[in-house]
């Protein structure tokens, strides 16, 4: 009776959501949290749409349960969501200022020997990363950042293969030329 | 401001500094667990894997969140889950007018998350019942009506299971 969950990999977890078991899903949203939550910040520039936004994709991802075709990918599955959310937070927002979102922790617990390097540096990359076009952005973090092979970005985004290649070769090229303008300002 | 480096060096830089892990409040695994258990109409459904109580809809945002919904079907009493979000809690259980108030009878298994839950049968009828939270710590569902005739004075909350033809 009840839950007794340990180490269950997503497949079994799934299973007994479906069956009825709404707090596996718990350990789900736990598991995922904190590699989710770095792309929708850095897709999105500002916290508390990142986290509207990543929260919004794990209540959809419960609803259409039903529809995860591959239990065992369920990782990948929940991330198309969270992309197709952030695409349409980002659309939303995309007039107003963005705001690139110091990971405080992070900087906090860094061994810098210059902690105002640090975040100064943190900055100079968030704002470059800003001003990448949303496409360019998402194609960058979903292959260097999240460190998928091309082929699984094509299938979260719907979007070819050499598409992709381009995308990410014109958002390092600018990424590039944004930094060298930011280091001689 | 940083030391000149070719271009592809600095890109590398740029990707080492976004693949740092990002801090998410935690309390987001307690808002999405409130949210799935709120139902998506106002009506009880009756399919198994999408019928949560109309009450729930009152549970906006909590520290903690109970759902009650069938486990089973047949000729036996539905089963329902309960579950509490309580990550400080070193022992929770289910106490109410189903088991006589006796904490032995249906202590709650910890999931991750803070999440603590069981399942029990509940035949149609009206039900009192709390949570008694490290054995001392009363507490009365936030997202369920309150019992208003508890002559102990300790706080709970109802749940009223319908008959399977109703």
């Amino acid at each position: 009776m009840g839950i007794e969950i340990v180490e269950a990999g997503d497949a079994e977890l799934v299973r007994r959501i479906r069956a009825g078991d709404i707090g596996a899903y718990a350990a789900l949203v736990a598991r995922y949290r904190v590699r989710l939550g770095r792309y929708a910040l850095h897709m999105i520039g500002d916290r508390e749409d990142a986290e509207e936004a990543l929260q919004d994709a794990f209540v959809r991802a419960y609803r259409s349960l039903a529809r995860c075709d591959d239990p065992e990918r369920f990782g990948a599955w929940l991330y198309g969501i969270l992309v197709n959310r952030c695409r349409t937070t980002g659309a939303r927002v995309a007039r107003r200022r963005r705001l690139f979102v110091r990971d405080e922790n992070a900087i906090n617990g860094a061994t810098h020997p210059d902690q105002s390097d640090r975040v100064e540096w943190a900055d100079v990359v968030g704002r470059a990363l800003a001003r990448l076009a949303p496409e360019y952005r998402e194609a960058f973090l979903l292959k260097h950042v999240e460190d998928l092979e091309y082929e699984e970005i094509a299938d979260l985004t719907g979007t070819g293969v050499s598409a992709l290649k381009m995308r990410v070769k014109r958002a390092r090229e600018q990424l590039q030329r944004f930094l060298k303008e930011a280091e001689h300002v | 401001m940083f030391e000149r480096q070719d271009e592809e060096d600095i890109v590398e830089r740029v990707i080492r500094e976004l693949r740092r892990p990002a801090s998410i409040d935690r309390a987001l695994d307690a808002r999405v667990m409130s949210e799935i258990a709120r139902p998506e109409t106002g009506l009880v459904a009756r399919r198994p894997f999408a019928r949560v109580w109309p009450w729930l809809a009152a549970a906006a945002v909590l520290t903690a969140v109970v759902i009650a919904r069938p486990w089973s079907r047949g000729t036996r009493p539905d089963a329902f889950q309960f579950v509490l979000v309580a990550p400080q809690a070193a022992s929770v259980a289910l106490v109410g007018d189903f088991n006589d108030w006796d904490p032995t009878r249906a202590p709650m298994h910890a999931a991750r998350g803070g999440l603590w839950a069981t399942v029990i049968p509940l035949p149609p009828g009206r039900y009192r019942y709390a949570f008694l939270v490290n054995g001392v710590e009363w507490r009365a569902d936030p997202g369920a009506p309150a019992a208003g005739d508890d002559e102990f004075g300790t706080p709970s909350s109802v749940v009223t299971v319908a008959g399977r033809g109703s």
